[in-house]
C-alpha cells in the first residue's frame, strides 16, 4: 500500500491521539477566527448572571431569604448543563452548515475519536464561560460558587455527563432526521428544565411529575445545592442515583447514535448532507 | 508480475425505497489504474462512490479495499483513501492552512507541517494559504480540496467530478498534477465526470453506467468503436437517449 511512509500506523495510540487532536484544533481555529462566536461564549452566560443576579437583589429587599444564593446558584449551575449540551451539538452542526461532514466521515477518524474531539473543545468553552459568569456573580453581587463546598465538583461532573448524553442525543437525531430539526441543538436541554427543578424545590411539582424527576440527574444536583445553599449536606446517596442515571443516559445516547448512523447509511440520508 | 488489485465491487446493489440506485454493479481497481464512471444524472455514479467510501450500506453484493473488507478495517483501509468532490465544503472560517493542517492530523499524518507545506506548494496555494476559506473563488476552493485529497498520500483517490468548479487552464493544470503523482506513486483513482475530454485524458478505463448498471466498459476508443460514433461525448449521449 501507499502511504504509509506519511502517515503513523493509523491504529496506533499517537494516530488515534492525532486525530483527536484534530478536531480538537479544527475546531479552535474555528472559535479564535470567529469573533461573533466567541462573543456568544460569553454573551448569553453574562446576561444570565445580570438579569437573574438583579431579580435576587429585588427579592432579597422584600426579605425573601437565601434567594440570592439559591438564584445565582442554580443559574450557575444550569448554565453548566445547558452549554455543554449546546457546545457539543453545534460543532457537530457546523460540519453540517459548512458542508464537511462527509469529508469527516471518510477520515480514519472513528465516532469515539470525533466525539472525544468535541467534548474537549465543548468543556473548555463551557469552563471558560463558567469561570466568567462565576467572577461576576462574585464582583456584581458577592455570591461565590466555591461557597457550594466540595460537593460543587460531583454537581458539575453530574452535568457535564447528561449534557454530553442529550448533546450526542440532538447530534443523532439530525442525523437520523436530516439538517431540518437542527433546533433540537438548542432546545433539548430545555426540555428537561422543568424536571430538573432548577429553581425550586423538587417538592412543589406534582406527584406524576416528581416520578419524572426522580430519572433527572440534574434534578439531584439542583436537590443538593439548595441544601447546602440553606446550611444543610448534600445527599449523597441522592448524586450516587444521579451518577448511575448519568451511566444510563450515555449508554443510550451512544446506542442511539450507532442505530442513527446505521440507519442514516442505509438510507443514503448521509450523503443528503453534502446537499 | 502479478497485478495488485486495490478495490474490488462485486455485484453491488442499492435500493432506495421503489427506485434501484444501483443494481449488480461489479468492477475493480489496480494499483496505478485510472478508472472512470460514466453516466447520465441518476445513473448511479454518486451511490456507487459513497458505497465505496462507507457512506452508504450497500443492501447486497461485497466492497474490498486492498484485499480487506471496509466495514471491519475501516481505520486502517480509510487512512489508505482520500475523497473529494465538487459538492462538498470545509468550514469556512479558519484559513486554508489551518484547515490543511486539521486534517493532516485527522488522516493521521507522520509531519502534519511538512506535509501541508508540500501540499500548498503541489497545488500553488501559497498565495491563498492564509486567507478564510469561505472567501475563496469555486476553482480556488477545489484546489484546497484537492489538496486536501493528497494529504495522506492515498492509495486511492476517489473523485467526484473534481474539475467541476475550474476553468479550462487550471482543470487542465490539475488534470496534469493528479495524473503525474498518481503515476508517480502508484496511486489508483476512481473518478466521475461530466467533461468527457477530461475522462478520455486521464482514464486508463470507463465504466458507462446507466439505471444503477454498467452498460458498456473500454477505454475510450473501444468504447467509441462499440457504439459506432467518433468520440466519448457521442457515447455518452448514445447511452443517455437510450
Amino acid at each position: 500500500m501507499n502511504g504509509t511512509s506519511v502517515l503513523l500506523p493509523p491504529n496506533s495510540l499517537a494516530a488515534r491521539r492525532r486525530r483527536v487532536l484534530g478536531v480538537v484544533f479544527r475546531d479552535f481555529v474555528a472559535l479564535r477566527r470567529n469573533p461573533p462566536r466567541m462573543v456568544e461564549v460569553v454573551f448569553w452566560p453574562t446576561i444570565e448572571v445580570v438579569q437573574w443576579g438583579l431579580v435576587s437583589l429585588f427579592l432579597q429587599s422584600h426579605r425573601v431569604p437565601t434567594a440570592m444564593a439559591l438564584l445565582l446558584g442554580a443559574v450557575l449551575l444550569w448554565q453548566v448543563l445547558q452549554r455543554s449540551q449546546a457546545e457539543l451539538s453545534l460543532a457537530f452542526l457546523e460540519d453540517v452548515w459548512s458542508r464537511n461532514l462527509l469529508n469527516v466521515f471518510v477520515t480514519p477518524l472513528s465516532t469515539s475519536e470525533y466525539l472525544t474531539g468535541l467534548l474537549v473543545v465543548g468543556t473548555l468553552k463551557t469552563a471558560t464561560s463558567t469561570a466568567l459568569m462565576a467572577t461576576l456573580a462574585f464582583a456584581l453581587y458577592g455570591f461565590g460558587l466555591v461557597s457550594i463546598g466540595p460537593a460543587l465538583v460531583p454537581f458539575m461532573a453530574v452535568l457535564m455527563v447528561m449534557a454530553w448524553a442529550l448533546g450526542i442525543v440532538a447530534m443523532a437525531t439530525v442525523i437520523r432526521f436530516g439538517a431540518s430539526v437542527q433546533t433540537i441543538a438548542w432546545m433539548l436541554s430545555f426540555v428537561f428544565l422543568p424536571f430538573a427543578a432548577v429553581f425550586y424545590p423538587l417538592s412543589v411539582l406534582p406527584g406524576p411529575v416528581q416520578a419524572v424527576s426522580h430519572a433527572v440527574p440534574a434534578s439531584y444536583v439542583f436537590e443538593g445545592m439548595r441544601a447546602v445553599l440553606t446550611g444543610g449536606s448534600p445527599s449523597w446517596s441522592g448524586l450516587a442515583v444521579a451518577a448511575v442515571l448519568d451511566v444510563v443516559y450515555v449508554a443510550v445516547a451512544l446506542f442511539y447514535l450507532g442505530y442513527a448512523l446505521r440507519q442514516a447509511r442505509q438510507h443514503g440520508r448521509l450523503s443528503r448532507f453534502a446537499e | 508480475m502479478a497485478v495488485v488489485s486495490v478495490m474490488e465491487v462485486h455485484a453491488l446493489r442499492k435500493r432506495f425505497g421503489t427506485v434501484t440506485a444501483v443494481d449488480g454493479v461489479t468492477f475493480s481497481i489496480a494499483a496505478g489504474e485510472v478508472v472512470g464512471l460514466l453516466g447520465p444524472n441518476g445513473a448511479g455514479k454518486t451511490t456507487t462512490l459513497h458505497m465505496i467510501l462507507g457512506l452508504i450500506t450497500p443492501d447486497s453484493g461485497s466492497i474490498s479495499l486492498f484485499g480487506r473488507e471496509l466495514a471491519r478495517h475501516r481505520t486502517e483501509v480509510l487512512s489508505q483513501v482520500n475523497f473529494a468532490a465538487s459538492y462538498l465544503g470545509l468550514p469556512g472560517v479558519p484559513r486554508v492552512e489551518e484547515l490543511l493542517t486539521a486534517y493532516a492530523h485527522l488522516y493521521g499524518v507522520r509531519s502534519p507541517r511538512r506535509r501541508v507545506a508540500e501540499m500548498v506548494d503541489l497545488l500553488d496555494l501559497d498565495d491563498l494559504r492564509h486567507r478564510p476559506f469561505r472567501l475563496l473563488s469555486s476553482g480556488q476552493q477545489t484546489r484546497v480540496l484537492l489538496a486536501k485529497s493528497l494529504l495522506n498520500e492515498p492509495a486511492l483517490l476517489v473523485l467526484d467530478e473534481p474539475t467541476a468548479n475550474l476553468d479550462p487552464d487550471v482543470g487542465d493544470r490539475v488534470r496534469e498534477l493528479l495524473l503525474e503523482t498518481a503515476a508517480r506513486s502508484g496511486r489508483a483513482m476512481l473518478i466521475t465526470s461530466h467533461n468527457m475530454r477530461e475522462v478520455e485524458r486521464m482514464c486508463d478505463r470507463i465504466h458507462f453506467l446507466a439505471g444503477g448498471t454498467i452498460v458498456a466498459t473500454g477505454d475510450a476508443t473501444e468504447l467509441a468503436g462499440a457504439y459506432g460514433v467518433a468520440d466519448l461525448e457521442e457515447v455518452f449521449l448514445k447511452v443517455a437517449r437510450e
